[in-house]
């Protein structure tokens, strides 16, 4: 038994196992992603709106999942969740994919809430005197927020936001609790079946450190080409 | 349950062959006969095969009554000696013990350490369904969803059975347990022992589920022997045969394992008789 045989991750079962879990990760990131990111806008402009009914829902939802453990959420969203369900939904839902879906739901609200607050300090960090001067060319509330205020607000937030995605790519490994197939859970399966954990565990670390630091390298990229305006 | 000994017990076994210096001895049960004793290496904390009882504070067990026989059968005194999952077959590979009654399981890559005895107990894993799915055999989980604890030989021995079905595993088998009582897949594997115990804390909602009758992936439980021990063996042996022929292991069966014990197993599916596997 060699001490790390390198043949195992190049070809073969445990390859095609390890490389179906690697792109569930990358799925799992995107779906949650695409969601996410909305959602964050949402909960920012809700929590600096003026209707104070808005903003108390927002901070609601911001410390509701905020203060919870992301492990927690995905325990609940799965087992705690579907149950409350009517029974065609919970049925639709069990015949499709439980274990991806309920982990794209509970990755995507944690992810969300957070990248609002990044969102906010963004937002926080244009100048007041930028929206007054869009009310007064004659845009609408909506359309200084769409034209004037986001754009700017979102390129201040980007650095930040690539880190929370950063975060998030990370986190998708906590779906392995939820019986979800992505890196963590086919690393294991393989260590399982051919004991050899140095392999499929050094692969996974390999397999997070490359899409990380891609997601880093981005963020610099961008940080460059659009610095802040000030 | 002797799944994961198992695994440990291998590791162990292989690191234990390299240091063992082969050196010749004289016969075992000679030496046994001698000194008057027998030396038996138990887990000590594996109900039912050994454990302490809570009230007497004495060594019992299934395993420690067959050892018993086995030390009444050469005429000496049974002495137990207490031991980890991974020390078992270097403690018997070094002397230390004569026998090993600690739910061993006999597989073909051990049989080149040690030897085994007649085979005392036979388990595996089974599979519990949900009963509104209709399943009643092995092959109609064929692309269906099968929930099952991560980390055992459970799943390599459900996809050995059902290659083409889905399988979704968790951290523990109390959590894969709730996914198929939520109806989060159609099927759930689990050791025999512990599906059955499982299946006992259903309560009325039992009727919802049922037991498939085969095993799949069925270990062989035996005593363990220093390797080329001839007349210990046969004398052991002997004691299991005349065991099961007097019916004394089917009683021991049913004082450990059998209804209203705490695994409840209803019915003895094996016999004591051979040392193949």
């Amino acid at each position: 038994m060699t001490f790390f045989d390198a043949s195992l991750l190049r070809s073969g079962e445990y390859h095609d196992w390890l490389v179906q879990g690697f792109t569930t990760s990358l799925q799992l990131l995107a779906a949650s992603f695409v969601i996410a990111l909305p959602l964050g806008v949402a909960i920012a402009l809700m929590r600096t709106s003026h209707g104070r009914a808005l903003r108390g829902l927002g901070a609601t939802l911001v410390e509701g999942i905020r203060n919870v453990p992301l492990l927690a959420h995905l325990l609940f969203w799965y087992f705690a969740f579907p149950e409350l369900l009517p029974e065609p939904v919970k049925l639709a839902l069990y015949d499709s994919n439980p274990e991806f879906i309920c982990a794209v739901i509970a990755l995507s609200l944690y992810a969300g809430v957070h990248m609002a607050e990044d969102i906010r300090s963004g937002i926080r960090a244009v100048p007041g005197a930028q929206m007054e001067a869009a009310r007064s060319l004659g845009l609408g509330r909506l359309a200084s927020l769409r034209l004037v205020l986001l754009p700017q607000a979102i390129r201040i937030a980007v650095p930040p936001l690539l880190s929370q995605t950063v975060n998030l790519w990370k986190d998708t490994s906590v779906a392995t609790v939820i019986g979800a197939a992505e890196m963590m859970y086919q690393a294991a399966r393989v260590e399982t079946a051919t004991f050899r954990s140095v392999e499929a565990f050094t692969f996974a670390t390999l397999a997070y450190l490359t899409v990380s630091l891609a997601i880093s390298l981005a963020a610099q990229l961008y940080a460059r080409r659009f610095p802040v305006r000030t | 349950m002797a799944t994961r000994r198992t695994l440990l017990a291998c590791a162990i076994a292989l690191s234990a062959q390299l240091a063992l210096a082969g050196g010749a001895h004289a016969d075992q049960l000679a030496d046994i006969r001698k000194k008057g004793e027998i030396v038996f290496g138990v887990l000590g904390t594996d109900e039912p095969n050994s454990f302490i009882d809570p009230k007497t504070r004495e060594l019992v067990g299934y395993e420690v009554d067959l050892a018993k026989a086995v030390a009444k059968k050469i005429g000496v005194k049974p002495v137990f000696r207490q031991m980890s999952v991974a020390a078992r077959i270097p403690e018997l590979q070094q002397g230390h013990v004569d026998v090993l009654a600690a739910t061993l399981t006999h597989n073909k890559e051990r049989e080149s350490q040690v030897d085994f005895a007649l085979t005392h107990f036979v388990t595996g894993s089974k599979v519990m369904v949900r009963a509104a799915g209709g399943v009643t055999a092995l092959p109609q989980l064929a692309g269906k969803k099968v929930v099952t604890v991560r980390g055992g030989t459970q799943e390599t021995n459900i996809r050995a059975a059902v290659p083409t079905a889905t399988i979704v595993t968790f951290e523990n088998t109390q959590q894969a347990f709730q996914a198929l009582q939520q109806g989060k897949g159609i099927a759930y594997v689990n050791d025999e022992s512990s599906l059955l115990a499982d299946y006992g804390k259903l309560g009325p909602g039992a009727k919802n589920f049922t037991i498939l009758p085969n095993s799949i992936g069925v270990e062989s439980i035996a005593l363990g022997l220093r390797k080329g021990e001839k007349s210990l063996k046969a004398v052991v042996d002997a004691t299991l045969r005349e065991l099961e022929t007097s019916g004394a292991a089917n009683a021991l069966f049913n004082k450990w394992y059998g209804p209203g014990t705490r695994p409840n197993m209803t019915k003895r599916t094996f016999s004591i008789h051979t040392d193949k596997i």
